[in-house]
């Protein structure tokens, strides 16, 4: 018992000094696979807790030939892109307003896609180079090019030139995203875009297939009839898979009376490409899901949105033991965000079970580092994490479907209050009333306190935020209806809520 | 911002030369040292194809080694323009600081710097708005200014260069 002759062993064979010296035998303190939100945020806040950080950043061209730059999806395809699109839509519908409250014009107005392109394309380059200066300020090092697992602890980069350059780290964090799936149907990859060519696409889509009933589907469908285009969406099954059904249908509904083509159980079986040109002519022959009725249309534009797949198969986790989902290529993680390697570690879209929303890979990239290299024990909150559809209609919610409260805790215990409303701004405008929807899920057993927020409106974003702050703070009913509305918002229905879909009232809105 | 292979600058150069209020002089002087018929540049550095002027003041700077060649260790002044695709007012300047260089007679010239190509060379340089202009003599830098500048102002920047 006791001694130190272990000791003395391990200083002869050298051991000790190793052991000693461990960290220092990595090139870097974290090596962070992806530059996306999550990716940076976590590489970024590693770097400000005095650690050696490298990020490397590669994005693989779509097979339309389409790159960009350092961001992830978020900045360059996805929320930024979209956003900017939907809000040139709604001004669109703006201007539409604008002449019954009093604006007088007279010529015809028009779209000019290639403009409103151009103006989001150098707001993204910006945000690169923003993102390149503040890589650059905390001291992280940034590589663009290719990483992957060649062996425990060492990655291999490849860049566009095909030179490769290899690095090791002691811990390494896995952002890495996820990229559109395709049909794997002829002529997919040839003819068909994805919303990772869509926001930079140099000419304008004309008459529009959409494939796909997701957010991106419904968003980019949205603010491409928004700004005049013809629009035909094809869904297979249900409209926002995942989401409040109820609120799905209705988000569907506003956007099918305001022009959009819904084929509803049809999928695309073959394109056929009959004209080429910027756009050129396709050919879609689709199948019904439900008998043999094939239909056949003509487009300018196919663009797929079917689903998102992570870019987890192609990076070498075989060669470490990183287990992935074999289905969905997700990665399982802990509570702690690690896999179950015990140095790689993985934020964002990749994870398995998590909300794929940059404030969520963001959250958990920061907290992850701070965990890793400043002692911190706090983890990431994954409930009650608000959302919003940017549809022409908008759809924010926080927390639980109606279908998912009645499956935790049973429709016993629950109350519903909804109604309708009709904003202010629409009143004037001669815009649709009873279709403006507020609705709140109440647990009857807890106080009734509010599980689930859902609100179909204009500036649906704005007004969950708020909630979601309030449902992190154990809103309940009787704390909604204490507090005061601020009038005359749409928001304020909230604090007036009476109807419970129990009672089986009415709530329609009868004049004003 | 997205990039398709070699469209993006081919484009880019479609979209600056639409003339909105006809500002925007979509002209680009080529080195010196290059020949004159040497319009293209290999794929890989897709470069846009700009109908050209005469000039021998202004050039575009093609990497690192050539900014150290053609403004480190040039012995006449060197104004460095820092710009970006997606840099509006750096459209306005470029063409006005071109003019401003090359009126004055070969006693400065201009090299252009596109810091999403050369982000490296950016950083080094410590910019992070654009555009950034850099006034470099003798290797160092002696002045400097971050945004727009009108004639007036330019040929005052120069001519405190020159000296």
């Amino acid at each position: 018992m006791g001694g130190c002759d272990r000791t003395f062993q391990a200083h002869q064979s050298g051991l000790l000094q190793k052991l000693l010296q461990e960290d220092s035998a990595y090139d870097y303190d974290l090596i962070v696979i992806g530059g996306g939100s999550g990716g940076l945020a976590c590489a970024q806040e590693a770097a400000i807790l005095g650690k050696k950080v490298m990020v490397l950043d590669f994005v693989v061209p779509s097979p339309q030939g389409t790159s960009w730059g350092l961001g992830g999806t978020c900045v360059n395809v996805g929320c930024v892109p979209k956003k900017l699109m939907h809000q040139a839509a709604l001004l669109g519908q703006a201007l539409s307003d604008a002449r019954k409250f009093g604006w007088e014009y007279h010529q015809q107005v028009k779209h000019n896609w290639e403009t409103m392109t151009e103006a989001i394309q150098n707001h993204i380059g910006s945000l690169n180079w923003g993102y390149r200066l503040s890589l650059r300020e905390k001291a992280v090092a940034y590589v663009n090019a290719y990483g992957e697992f060649v062996e425990h602890h060492k990655i291999k980069a490849t860049n566009r030139k095909g030179q490769e350059t290899y690095y090791t780290a002691a811990k390494f964090v896995l952002a890495t995203g996820e990229r559109p799936r395709y049909l794997g149907i002829r002529g997919d990859k040839e003819y068909c875009i994805t919303s990772d060519d869509l926001f930079s696409l140099p000419y304008c889509p004309g008459k529009t297939l959409v494939v796909g009933a997701s957010y991106v589907a419904l968003e980019c469908a949205g603010f491409l009839a928004g700004i005049g285009l013809d629009v035909t969406v094809m869904v297979r099954s249900i409209l926002l898979r995942g989401f409040d059904q109820e609120m799905a249908e209705k988000v569907g509904s506003y956007m099918e009376q305001h022009g959009v083509k819904f084929l509803r159980k049809f999928i695309p079986v073959l394109v056929q490409q009959l004209e080429r040109g910027s756009p050129g002519k396709l050919k879609v022959v689709a199948k019904s899901t439900e008998g043999p009725e094939t239909i056949e249309e003509i487009y300018n534009t196919v663009l797929l949105a079917i689903g998102r797949d992570s870019c987890t198969r192609k990076i070498g986790l075989e060669k470490i033991g990183v287990r992935i989902n074999e289905r969905s290529g997700k990665i399982p993680v802990n509570d702690m965000e690690q896999t179950n390697v015990p140095y790689v570690y993985a934020v964002g879209d990749i994870l398995e079970g998590k909300l794929e929303l940059t404030p969520v890979a963001i959250q958990a990239g920061k907290l992850l580092a701070r965990r890793l290299f400043a002692g911190r024990l706090e983890k990431c909150d994954y409930v009650n994490i608000p959302t919003t559809v940017f549809t022409p209609l908008e759809y924010g919610c926080c927390g639980l479907s109606e279908e998912r409260a009645i499956e935790v805790h049973k429709k016993e215990n629950l109350e519903v209050y909804h109604t309708l409303f009709w904003p202010l701004e629409w009143t004037v405008a001669g815009r649709d009333n009873n279709t403006c929807y507020a609705k709140i899920i109440c647990n009857k057993s807890d106080n009734y306190r509010v599980i689930g927020f859902h609100v179909l409106g204009p500036n649906a974003g704005e007004i969950t935020q708020g909630f979601a702050a309030a449902m992190k703070c154990g809103l309940t009913k009787q704390l909604l209806d204490d507090t005061v509305g601020i009038h005359p918002t749409c928001g304020e229905v909230f604090t007036t809520l009476e109807i419970t879909k129990s009672s089986g009232l009415d709530i329609t809105q009868k004049g004003c | 911002m997205a990039q398709r292979l070699l469209l993006r600058r081919f484009l880019a150069s479609i979209i600056s030369r639409k003339p909105p209020q006809g500002r925007w002089a979509p002209l680009t002087c080529r080195a010196p040292q290059r020949s004159p018929g040497d319009l293209t540049v290999a794929p890989n550095q897709a470069r846009s194809i700009y109908t050209t002027r005469v000039c021998t003041t202004t050039f575009n700077i093609q990497d690192g080694p050539d900014f150290q060649d053609r403004v480190v260790n040039s012995e006449t002044p060197v104004v460095v323009d820092f710009h970006a695709q997606w840099c509006g007012p750096c459209k306005i300047l470029g063409p006005r600081l071109e003019k401003a260089v090359a009126k004055q007679h070969g006693k400065v010239v201009m090299a252009k710097v596109d810091i999403d190509d050369h982000t490296d060379l950016a950083l080094e340089y410590e910019v992070s708005a654009v555009p950034t202009v850099l006034a470099i003599k003798n290797g160092d830098v002696v002045d400097k200014f971050v945004g727009i500048k009108d004639e007036d102002q330019l040929e005052a920047f120069l001519k405190k260069l020159i000296g």
